[in-house]
């Protein structure tokens, strides 16, 4: 039974990773990768650690594809086009990295067969909840504690890396139906970077601010 | 395969169909609750003349899904445009699994046997992920319709629900600390004591506030419906669908008000922990699993309507007001009751 569910989701696992790698459409390629994370929680909830199985979905399949999706559907990606001439030097590479990674499979399968320790049985609390968290808490704390630092600090660099670009002044808050201008709209000595701006609201606002004459009387049109 | 095994897998199947049976049953009158709740809201009458007041449209209504023509979008992509309600709907139906619906109860002729489907250790964290990937059925059914207003629903309802899925998740951090694990039977177990009055809404009464607004707005109901803003957005991801596929998307997102309001029950207000049940029935007999599958049930009814409460009363919101309500309000409230929580429990447990 084991064995027969092994299989499946195994070959699911590398059936989706092959089409990662295969697919055109950028969309099904992620598609196909988030099959591969559901794929390996099930793996992984068969190796008796249901919490790890459980993150994998949430981090991966929930939130870290989600982005990606996202990213790809805000971009509109076209279909990837033939691109093996430009990156055709990168075949040697791939072929030395690949015979490596089968020589690591090989050791490890061989090697495990060797070792006199056994893999656990099924029956283990190692994977649950409570003995990761009292672990992580108390033998593991310093290695935890660096990461969440290193963590944060990704998401601080992130933040002030989006926010570099706009910067709109204290007194310019963004209404909705106004229309922000950039300064150097009405005066040519502001450089064109300079991203200050002020706000008016509808047309006629506009053209007082930039200085048009507010020539549009209704009974002259025409 | 001894006949234990057999007994045991032919329980399970025999509970997944009933859990199921009544579930979709209760989702089904929901609609028909939600219409007919509305027009008293709004001074109208509702849809009455099918069956003894109104009671067979859940029936027609899905005839009629089912007899529809099924329109498929010309330059749509066929593939996912087909895939997405699967996803939606099997998303939401997968976490009904894992609901505690009642105590371990003693069934005559059978034995004693635990009201709930399947058990596990990170039930919970099982319930977020499954609900996590169901955003992906709303998504690229926006992507995969090929419609300006099908994409803009989809892109606003992923923003939307990875922000609140923030809020949401940290929001049952102080229940998880309070009952000391992540399985929902235990969890609703140490809610047992104070005489089956022991819930945790009222140790942790920020938090549920918290949690309820995040799921309001996971389950993209009034006040958070943007994604199918129609009066700018047509009807969201779903303009394209039509006939059974949009039923799909209908009966998914009243699936997941279902299931939210069922997690709510069982983390907040004590699940099937029924006031001085205990005491009257004694644990484990028959009358006290009825009693504690029918406070379930009622405890989640009185959730639906709140929903349908929200929808006729308040407006919905503008996109800037909701991201910065999820984030800049709802998550440093939902972390502070976290805080909280814990400061509490040092001193006083």
């Amino acid at each position: 039974m084991l064995v027969l569910l092994f299989i499946l989701f195994a070959g699911l696992a590398i059936g989706c990773a092959i089409a990662v790698v295969a697919q055109r459409n950028p969309l099904y390629c992620a598609i196909s990768l988030i099959g591969v994370f559901i794929s390996l929680a099930c793996l992984y909830v068969m190796l008796a650690a249901p919490f790890i199985a459980a993150v994998q979905v949430v981090v991966y399949a929930g939130a870290i594809m989600v982005l990606v999706v996202f990213v790809i559907m805000l971009l509109n990606v076209e279909q990837e086009e033939r691109r093996r001439s430009r990156l055709g030097f990168l075949v040697p590479v791939a072929v030395v990295l690949a015979a490596i990674l089968i020589a690591e499979a090989t050791f490890i399968i061989w090697f495990v067969d060797r070792s006199p320790v056994r893999p656990l049985s099924s029956v283990s609390d190692t994977g649950l909840t409570s003995s990761i968290g009292s672990a992580l808490f108390t033998k593991y704390l310093l290695p935890f504690e660096i990461t969440s630092i290193l963590l944060l600090m990704a998401i601080v660099g992130a933040m002030t890396l989006a926010r570099r670009i706009k910067e709109i002044p204290p007194g310019a808050a963004v209404v909705p139906g106004a229309q922000v201008l950039p300064l150097h709209m009405f005066d040519p000595t502001i450089a064109l970077d300079d991203t200050r701006a002020v706000e008016a609201h509808g047309s006629d606002e506009v053209a007082e601010v930039m200085g048009v004459p507010d020539d549009h009387d209704p009974t002259k049109r025409d | 395969m001894d006949w234990a095994t057999i007994l045991d897998i032919g329980l399970k199947f025999v509970a997944i169909t009933i859990a199921f049976t009544v579930v979709l049953l209760i989702v089904a009158y929901t609609v028909l609750a939600e219409r007919r709740v509305l027009a008293f809201i709004q001074g109208r009458l509702g849809p009455n003349r099918v069956g003894y007041g109104g009671m067979l449209q859940p029936f027609a209504d899905l005839l009629k899904f089912i007899l529809k023509e099924d329109i498929v979008p010309d330059k749509s992509t066929r593939f996912i445009y087909f895939l997405a309600p699967v996803i939606a709907t099997m998303a939401a139906l997968m976490t009904m699994i894992v609901y505690p619906f009642g105590p371990e109860t003693y069934i005559p002729l059978i034995g004693t046997i635990p009201l709930s489907i399947a058990r596990f250790d990170v039930a919970l964290l099982y319930v977020l992920g499954v609900t996590s990937v169901g955003v992906y059925g709303i998504m690229l059914a926006g992507w995969s319709s090929n419609n300006k207003y099908s994409l803009m629903g989809g892109l606003r309802s992923s923003a939307q629900m990875i922000s609140y899925e923030l809020a949401l998740g940290l929001s049952l951090i102080g229940v998880i600390l309070l009952a000391g694990t992540l399985d929902l039977q235990k969890i609703v177990e140490t809610q047992s004591a104070w005489h089956g009055f022991r819930w945790f809404i009222f140790l942790h009464p920020l938090g549920f506030i918290v949690y309820l607004i995040a799921a309001i707005a996971e389950t993209n109901r009034v006040p958070f419906d943007l994604p199918e803003a129609e009066t700018e957005l047509v009807a969201g991801f779903h303009t394209e669908y039509s006939a059974m596929k949009f039923a799909l998307f209908f009966l998914a997102e009243y699936i997941n008000m279902f299931t939210v309001s069922m997690l709510a029950t069982t983390l907040f207000l004590g699940g099937w922990n029924v006031p001085f049940a205990e005491d009257l029935f004694g644990r484990g007999t028959f009358l006290f699993g009825l009693v504690g599958v029918i406070g379930f049930l009622l405890k989640v009814i009185f959730f639906l309507f709140l929903y349908i409460w929200l929808r006729g009363t308040l407006p919905r919101f503008r996109f800037d007001q909701l991201m910065n309500f999820g984030w800049k309000f709802l998550l440093p409230v939902a972390l502070f009751s976290i805080f909280l929580t814990a400061t509490l429990m040092m001193f006083f447990m």
